[in-house]
């Protein structure tokens, strides 16, 4: 099924790795150069700016020669025939650009697969008749999208492929309830496949692919039980068909409460058990999720304070398994460690981080001015008066 | 052949050493399991929802706490995390040596924003001159990522000072204001001089991407801006040829391939936003993307393919 060789996908992580350990300081360069003499790859990659940017340049390309065609010889009755055309030559073009050129994670394949895609979608949408088979389009989005992910290995394409996983369930009930509990038994059943599949590829190229698709998996499985973030006002300008956490029956809502205490317990004694930091992380965020979103659920109101003390929690806990990690033998303690182990942590952390440094609200750039807010202070002090 | 086959074949040639063989068979089997990246996320948003709450709190509550109580607890978050960090790391040559050191300073550094602007929102010490404020807290807070090797408090300072140009991330993408304009490229010189200036005097070197990165951002994006104007708009057209020149060489002498896709972003859509202004036909706009979409694939093709090295 997959576009790439086993022995290739292989080369690439020993590769991969072995340029980590040389960052981590367990190999010397000149090892590196040495025995990366034996591990031989044909796959052409490049750096990760260029390939979004030709991602960028392949769909703008692309997506201007379909609207072009549909402008110089515009289809009367035959509009969707003629995207699902568009859609075959996109994934043609795609396997022509691996095939031809050994292309891998380039850009180019990737933005003709992303929009065969998208013209598949339209082109179903389009074709499908009002009623019964509406389902049709995201569907059909959903097998495309997994297909292509498991012939190219393009992680995106599986949250893709949820995604119109997610949107089917509108078109078979009305009931908001049914549409969750429908969404929950797709990802649980990937799940299942996946938790089933994974232990034999623990020691091979894909066991980080797997860990990442069961992440997607128990991501989307939390957020579809979850009902107050699926109701929540951020997503409601996007979404206002998604219903009221209120509209829900009362067990059905008491369930889920209980679930997004399970979940995410669930999901971090998964992990530890097989060692996963991935999914470890994944279960953190989970649990702060679960922790925010536990007041609104219980119709409880939010109190200034409750950041504080969430924040502290946090904290806490950060060091206490950090001390508990440092004070185990050689930092280890039943297998884990707090020390970074893999270059890919760091470089997260190291991007990441001045980005959110800059895009997060800076306090000193948005001083506390809304004056009102602060009425009679009790102290005044430096004369101040005790109101502004 | 597998990772294990190989690292067996490496110990039997003598190219890796039986303890190294040993180390690297565990870390390819995640033996030990590292939870860097878990305790990073669990520090990061705990110093979030810390300071965050503090806000809220301090807005909330303000006329129940009173000045004294708000001012006390903030300057002894402050005190405290400025005094983790100075005795934990005192020597200045050396790095942060842990993952706490590094959220605690950052905490610290939050809290003086915060403490910051609440003092000078109730009691107006600099008769409201705000912009003060903000560059003496840039340049605190430039010192301390310095002292401490830390790049939240860097990319915070950087934040802050062009807080002080009157720049702020809000109203970067197309703005039309020519003041703003002008504020945002002394900002983007000044960044990208400093940046220079601390890598040829060796101060934290590894810090430069950072600077560098800010400044071509901040610099393309102000002159692009100039170029989206209907009128008067050659000028900031021809600056931005200039600025994308420079990004590509530099990205080309250094193969820093982030510089290299700033100028064909940035370049592709000045040019474009003259090129189609004036095009009402949809076939030539079309045409016109076409053509100039497949050119720059293969431009950028040939560019990695000639000076590339693999990511």
């Amino acid at each position: 099924m997959r576009v790439y060789t086993a022995a290739d996908e292989e080369s690439l992580r020993i590769l991969q790795l072995l340029k980590d350990w040389v960052n981590l300081g367990f190999l010397e360069e000149s090892q590196r150069q040495t025995v990366q003499q034996d591990v031989t790859c044909e796959l052409r990659r490049t750096n990760g700016f260029l390939r979004a940017v030709l991602f960028i340049f392949t769909l703008i390309s692309a997506a201007a020669a379909a609207g072009l065609f549909f402008i110089v010889s515009p289809p009367r009755d035959a509009a969707s025939f003629l995207l699902l055309v568009f859609a075959a030559a996109c994934y043609a073009g795609a396997e022509f650009a691996v095939s031809r050129f050994h292309l891998y994670r380039h850009g180019i394949e990737e933005g003709l697969a992303v929009l065969s895609i998208g013209f598949l979608w339209s082109g179903v949408q389009a074709a499908s008749p009002q009623g019964s088979l509406e389902f049709a389009a995201p569907a059909a989005g959903a097998i495309a999208s997994y297909l292509l992910y498991a012939r190219f290995g393009f992680q995106y394409l599986f949250l893709a492929a949820m995604a119109f996983a997610a949107a089917i369930p509108q078109f078979w009930t009305a009931s908001h309830s049914g549409q969750h509990l429908i969404v929950a038994a797709f990802y649980l059943a990937g799940l299942a496949i996946v938790v089933r599949i994974q232990p034999s590829h623990r020691l091979d190229y894909l066991d980080a692919e797997y860990s990442v698709i069961e992440t997607l998996l128990w991501l989307g499985l939390y957020l579809s039980l979850n009902l107050q973030l699926s109701s929540a006002s951020l997503i409601a300008p996007w979404r206002p068909d998604l219903a009221n956490s209120a509209e829900f029956s009362r067990p059905f809502y008491w369930t889920t409460f209980v679930m997004i205490w399970l979940v995410p317990a669930i999901i971090l004694w998964r992990s530890l058990a097989i060692r996963d930091r991935t999914i470890t992380s994944l279960g953190l965020v989970v649990a702060i999720l679960t922790l925010a979103t536990n007041k609104p659920y219980l119709g409880l109101p939010h109190h200034a304070w409750d950041p504080i003390l969430l924040g502290l929690l946090l904290i806490g806990v950060a060091i206490a398994v950090r001390r508990w990690l440092a004070n185990g033998p050689a930092g280890i303690r039943q297998g884990f460690t707090a020390q970074r182990l893999s270059g890919r942590d760091k470089q997260w952390i190291d991007s990441l981080s001045p980005t959110l440094a800059i895009v997060l609200p800076n306090p000193t750039l948005a001083p506390l001015s809304s004056e009102h807010e602060f009425g009679g202070g009790t102290s005044g002090g430096g004369g101040a008066s005790s109101d502004f | 052949m597998t990772l294990f086959s190989q690292l067996d074949r490496w110990k039997e040639q003598g190219t890796i050493s039986p303890e190294q063989h040993i180390l690297l068979i565990g870390l390819s089997r995640d033996e030990p399991c590292s939870l860097f990246l878990p305790l990073n996320i669990l520090f990061y948003a705990g110093v979030l929802a810390l300071v965050g709450g503090l806000g809220w709190t301090v807005r909330t509550y303000a006329a129940q706490l009173g000045d004294i109580i708000i001012v006390t607890a903030l300057s002894a978050i402050l005190a405290g995390s400025l005094w983790h960090c100075f005795t934990h790391a005192p020597n200045i040559l050396t790095q942060a040596p842990n993952m706490v050191l590094d959220y605690v300073l950052y905490l610290g550094c939050l809290t003086w924003s915060l403490e910051l602007a609440y003092i000078e929102t109730r009691f107006h010490l600099l008769s409201g001159q705000w912009d003060n404020y903000l560059l003496a807290t840039a340049c605190f807070f430039f010192a301390l990522a310095y002292r401490f090797d830390n790049r939240f408090v860097l990319s915070l300072a950087l934040s802050t000072l062009a807080g002080w140009f009157g720049i702020t991330i809000s109203r970067l993408p197309g703005t039309q204001e020519s003041s703003y304009r002008q504020y945002a490229i002394l900002y983007g010189l000044l960044v990208a001089v400093a940046g220079i200036a601390l890598r040829r005097l060796s101060i934290k070197p590894h810090f430069f991407g950072t600077w560098l990165n800010v400044a071509a951002n901040v610099l393309l994006a102000a002159v692009l801006s100039g170029v989206f104007e209907r009128a008067g708009y050659l000028l900031w057209f021809l600056l931005l040829l200039v600025g994308c020149g420079a990004s590509l060489a530099y990205g080309l002498a250094r193969r820093q391939f982030v510089f290299i896709a700033y100028a064909a972003l940035y370049g592709y859509v000045g040019i474009s936003s003259i090129l189609i202004r004036n095009m009402s036909d949809a076939t030539a706009v079309l045409s016109y993307f076409v053509v100039t979409g497949i050119a720059m694939l293969v431009a950028l093709t040939v560019t990695a393919r000639r000076f590339g090295r693999e990511s």
